[in-house]
């Protein structure tokens, strides 16, 4: 079966993302969360520390405002339980490894079938030029800066040659085996994490 | 859908992806503005589909929003988490939103008020959304400050846009066609 | 001109009584009940507004509460009388339910009265 690079990574992308969904495993969630983030480097992604850490921190101290379990300490008169604590960072770590996985499977920029697809390059043809154009536009009436920009687009004639930058090299053996075992490794931690053999907190 | 295509002039694929652009160039414009607050928003990039309210017809407009959506989706590489589904609900509800207030209630509404409701239409689904997905019952604690920051930068939003309708000649010049 | 005026101004105050609504959030949550366990030196709370069922593992062994719809009761006990289950179900805040033999303590407390140090003083 031929495929392409682009799209063996977003089906790869696809059979991984209910391996995260399903996971109860607090300890599970951070380790698959772990692998996505490395996962996406390794393909030329980003990692920002801080925007995760504001989805960690507040999603948890969201959760804390319905105790559950046991009480840690307690500021004030408010309770600090370890279930909350632990229900919030799995949610945040469920957030964080789909927002990595996410990036990880348009890496490639796949390529979507029929009319859409067509509609779809062309919006990225155009943006594109936009972020080209605007560089040589002067921005001081805001308005008129976006006249002009307008203006310069609709002069583009798209009927040429559009050079796509989706990967639409095939996919050879080793791209396979290298996606079945990232499959491999993520439905593997559900399993060690809904069977217990990993650790549970709280 | 097949016979409202039909009886309509051929869509304007190539004027629908050139707006759909430059929504995806405000929202890069947008994310390089600094916010003091890791939620808030302005929505720069409902500018077109404001604009596209009175240029577009039904069709192309649900086209455009789709466009909007998978764009930003695909630009963030949030597209297979569940970040699209805020994007999706909130853009949906609020194109929603101010396409009924513009084609019923034009006469009384201007372009602050459609982008006031739609903001409001956009936060109100997105807090409801994280209720469910995110934060569970304390989600209606982030609902008074995410509510007027939307408010604010709705008003801002939609003056801009009346301002843009009435002196962009580029503009004047596609609604009057 | 004038009458976009009148529209604007009538999603403007919609928007703005739905945002005063949205500030009742704050009270709602504060003064929630809770449930309070005690299990010898340790402390745990639960949101009666979600269903949870939990186990507690004391001296002679496992029990086990239930919080259903704003109501908790002991659902099961290791203990031989099982006055504790018989007791049903409680919902308002200052009704409590002990099971002695297991050194369980169960009460339901309102936020905001908790600085009273109520648990503290019934139980101990």
């Amino acid at each position: 079966m031929s495929i392409s690079r682009a799209n063996l990574r977003l089906s790869i992308g696809l059979l991984m993302l209910p391996a995260i969904l399903l996971q109860n495993n607090l300890v599970g969630v951070a380790l698959q969360a772990s692998y996505i983030i490395i996962l996406a480097l390794a393909y030329g992604r980003r990692f920002k520390l801080l925007p995760n850490l504001i989805i960690l921190l507040s999603v948890s101290a969201a959760h804390l405002l319905q105790p559950n379990g046991l009480r840690l300490f307690s500021i004030g008169t408010f309770p600090i339980t370890a279930g909350a604590l632990a229900l919030g960072a799995r949610k945040a770590l469920v957030l964080i490894g789909l927002l990595y996985l996410s990036q990880y499977m348009v890496t490639g920029r796949p390529t979507f079938p029929g009319k859409l697809g067509k509609i779809i390059s062309l919006q990225f043809y155009y943006f594109e030029r936009i972020t080209t154009e605007w560089k040589n536009i002067q921005k001081k009436p805001i308005i008129g800066a976006l006249d002009t920009l307008l203006f310069t687009l609709e002069r583009i004639d798209t009927t040429g040659d559009r050079s796509t930058l989706s990967q639409t090299k095939p996919a050879d053996r080793r791209d396979w085996m290298i996606g079945g075992w990232h499959v491999g490794v993520l439905w593997g931690l559900y399993f060690l994490g809904s069977f217990g053999v990993l650790p549970v907190l709280a | 859908m097949r016979s409202l295509s039909k009886s309509r002039p051929p869509m304007r694929l190539e004027f629908i992806a050139l707006l759909g652009a430059f929504a995806l160039f405000l929202s890069t414009v947008e994310y390089l503005i600094p916010k003091p607050v890791p939620f808030m928003r302005i929505g720069l990039a409902n500018l077109p589909i404001m604009i596209g309210l009175g240029l577009l017809n039904p069709a192309e407009f649900i086209v455009l929003v789709c466009l909007k959506i998978l764009g930003q989706a695909l630009i963030s590489g949030t597209l297979f988490s569940y970040v699209v589904l805020f994007s999706f609900g909130g853009t949906v509800s609020s194109a929603l939103v101010m396409y009924l207030l513009y084609n019923l209630g034009s006469r009384w509404v201007s372009m602050v008020g459609i982008s006031i409701a739609g903001a409001m239409a956009s936060n109100i689904v997105q807090l409801v959304l994280s209720r469910y997905l995110l934060f569970g019952e304390s989600a209606w604690l982030i609902a008074p400050p995410f509510l007027i920051m939307g408010l604010a930068t709705s008003i801002i939003l939609g003056i801009f846009t009346q301002q843009f309708m009435k002196r962009s000649v580029w503009y004047r010049q596609k609604a009057s066609l | 001109m004038k009458r976009t005026l009148v529209g604007d101004l009538a999603i403007l105050l919609l928007s703005l009584a739905v945002i005063v609504g949205s500030f009742g959030s704050y009270g709602d949550i504060k003064g929630k009940p809770e449930v309070h366990v005690r299990v010898g030196n340790q402390a745990f709370v639960y949101d009666l507004s979600v269903d949870t069922l939990a186990v507690f593992s004391g001296p002679i062994g496992e029990t086990s509460i239930e919080i259903v719809g704003g109501k908790v009761h002991v659902h099961d006990s290791d203990c031989r009388n099982k006055v504790c289950i018989s007791a049903g179900w409680i919902s308002r805040p200052g009704q409590w339910i002990v099971c002695l033999p297991n050194n369980v303590f169960i009460m339901i407390e309102g936020r905001l009265t908790t600085d009273e140090g109520g648990v503290d003083e019934i139980a101990f």
